[in-house]
């Protein structure tokens, strides 16, 4: 009698039970130190806390910067099951849809990803204060991987041989000995591009890196880079593993569908990358210049005017800038007071390219910014570090 | 021992020329093989006496790829 293939891979099982454990084991560690603590913000907290915030902001945000990287992972993962299965479907009018193995990919990304943030945690919390990603860094990377990712979109729809330098070819000396220890199996690129993830994290990652950072110990940077990476596991593997679920089922479209996915990841990422430097080329300012009549300046909410004392107002909130467009006096010194309330989200990882200012907000509290006078005209950019919520000052 | 290159164009990404690869282990006669997804190309090292251009590209095709030599006898 033949077997029929389960519906739904076991790994996706193994996968879950692991972070179901995983989660139970920081939820009683959570029990233990709020017992200990008796309601401070002990140890256990700050870990639940990364949890939570994993689970929540940072699976969704992390996913908008980092899924290029799983869905190029994931692509060759299809790629090469449904280069498998051409051969049984040959000379078949109407045959089943491809089934993809998505499941172990999005497994070993996830695991890379956690063990490189766990990795990265130890060091920053070894490493102190002598070590961090600034915002120039960050842009670079984001736009290299667009680059890389609409690369590879376009080498999907196989629009011209020289996309096909976008493929990683790993060195031979390396596959090599792989193929010979690992029999045939590719666990290779999940892995390296789930431990990647490490130079684009998002802005609430970013937080918790800087945390780590503060922290000045090892082991405490791991746990908390453990506890919020692992919260964000489950988003991503639900996301993903429904994505390429969807995908295997259109059959005639999946390939293309897979390469417009990268393709649109691929812009998002390099877009978001141009925020972060400031960039005339980055989409909102390319709207903001070519349709001022349509863009937010014109429909900017009425925002109070500058105070007496020269300050200009600016809410950071969990869902962006409020108000997106600030109106300020040309030549004059100004000081611009960035206001958080319980603010997580990446908007307050803040940045303005033009002055070089990069911070980490207080979740509350309020933070000045000194603007130096400006001539009529001029537009200056602001953004979250992670090039999503941005905004202008603009001077007239 | 013979070196030959193969054109393998229905190649569609970097794992396809890791598993033509693989036929190093399974093909006998086989001393080394490298493909490349970004040339579509496979150079393959063998012993013409364990094995023939015929075989390869059967082996080739198994694999489920259409395999064709690059420099044709004339």
């Amino acid at each position: 009698m033949k077997k029929t293939k389960p519906s739904i891979d076991p790994v996706i099982f193994v996968t879950l039970g692991v972070l179901f454990i995983a989660a139970a084991i920081v939820w009683l560690a959570v029990q233990a130190g709020a017992d200990s603590t008796a309601g401070n913000s002990g140890l256990a907290g700050q870990l639940l806390l990364a949890f939570i915030t994993g689970l929540t902001t940072g699976g969704l945000s992390c996913l908008a910067v980092q899924g290029g990287l799983l869905a190029s992972s994931l692509a060759h993962q299809i790629e090469q099951d449904y280069a498998a299965d051409l051969p049984k479907r040959k000379g078949v009018k109407k045959s089943a849809p491809v089934r993809v193995n998505s499941a172990l990919p999005i497994a070993l990304f996830l695991s890379a990803k956690l063990v490189a943030y766990t990795v990265l945690g130890a060091a920053l919390g070894w490493l102190g204060s002598y070590f961090t990603f600034s915002p120039a860094l960050r842009a670079i990377l984001m736009i290299g991987i667009g680059v890389f990712m609409i690369g590879n979109g376009l080498r999907m729809f196989n629009l011209h041989p020289i996309f096909r330098y976008f493929a990683i070819e790993p060195p031979k000396l390396i596959t090599r000995y792989i193929r010979k220890t690992a029999k045939g199996a590719d666990p290779i690129a999940p892995l390296f591009l789930g431990a990647l993830t490490v130079f684009i994290p998002c802005g609430v990652t970013q937080a918790m890196l800087a945390t780590a950072l503060g922290s000045a110990n090892a082991m405490f940077g791991a746990a908390l880079m453990f506890a919020f990476t692992l919260g964000t596991s489950p988003v991503f593997f639900i996301v993903a593993y429904l994505a390429t679920e969807l995908g295997a089922k259109l059959e005639r479209f999946f390939m293309r569908f897979v390469a417009a996915v990268v393709l649109i990841l691929g812009f998002v990422t390099m877009n978001s990358g141009l925020n972060l430097i400031g960039s005339p080329l980055a989409l909102q300012s390319l709207t903001r210049s070519l349709f001022p009549s349509r863009s937010a300046v014109a429909s900017a909410p009425a925002q109070p005017a500058p105070t007496n004392s020269g300050e200009l107002i600016l809410n950071v909130q969990n869902r962006g800038y409020s108000p997106q467009v600030l109106k300020a006096p040309a030549n004059s010194a100004l000081i611009l007071k960035l206001i958080t309330s319980q603010t997580y989200s990446c908007a307050r990882d803040f940045v303005i390219p033009a002055l070089n200012f990069y911070q980490l907000l207080p979740a509350t509290g309020t933070v000045e910014v000194n603007l130096p006078p400006q001539t009529a005209g001029t537009q200056i950019p602001f953004t979250c570090s992670m090039g999503m919520y941005t905004g202008v000052i603009l001077f007239e | 021992m013979l070196k030959q290159t193969f054109k393998v164009l229905d190649m569609t990404c970097s794992n396809c020329a890791l598993k033509l690869e693989t036929l190093e282990d399974t093909l006998a006669g086989v001393q080394r093989i490298d493909a490349s997804y970004h040339k579509l190309e496979m150079t393959i090292e063998y012993d013409e006496t364990q094995l023939s251009v015929q075989e390869i590209i059967a082996a080739v095709q198994r694999s489920g790829y259409t395999a064709a030599l690059a420099n044709p006898p004339k």
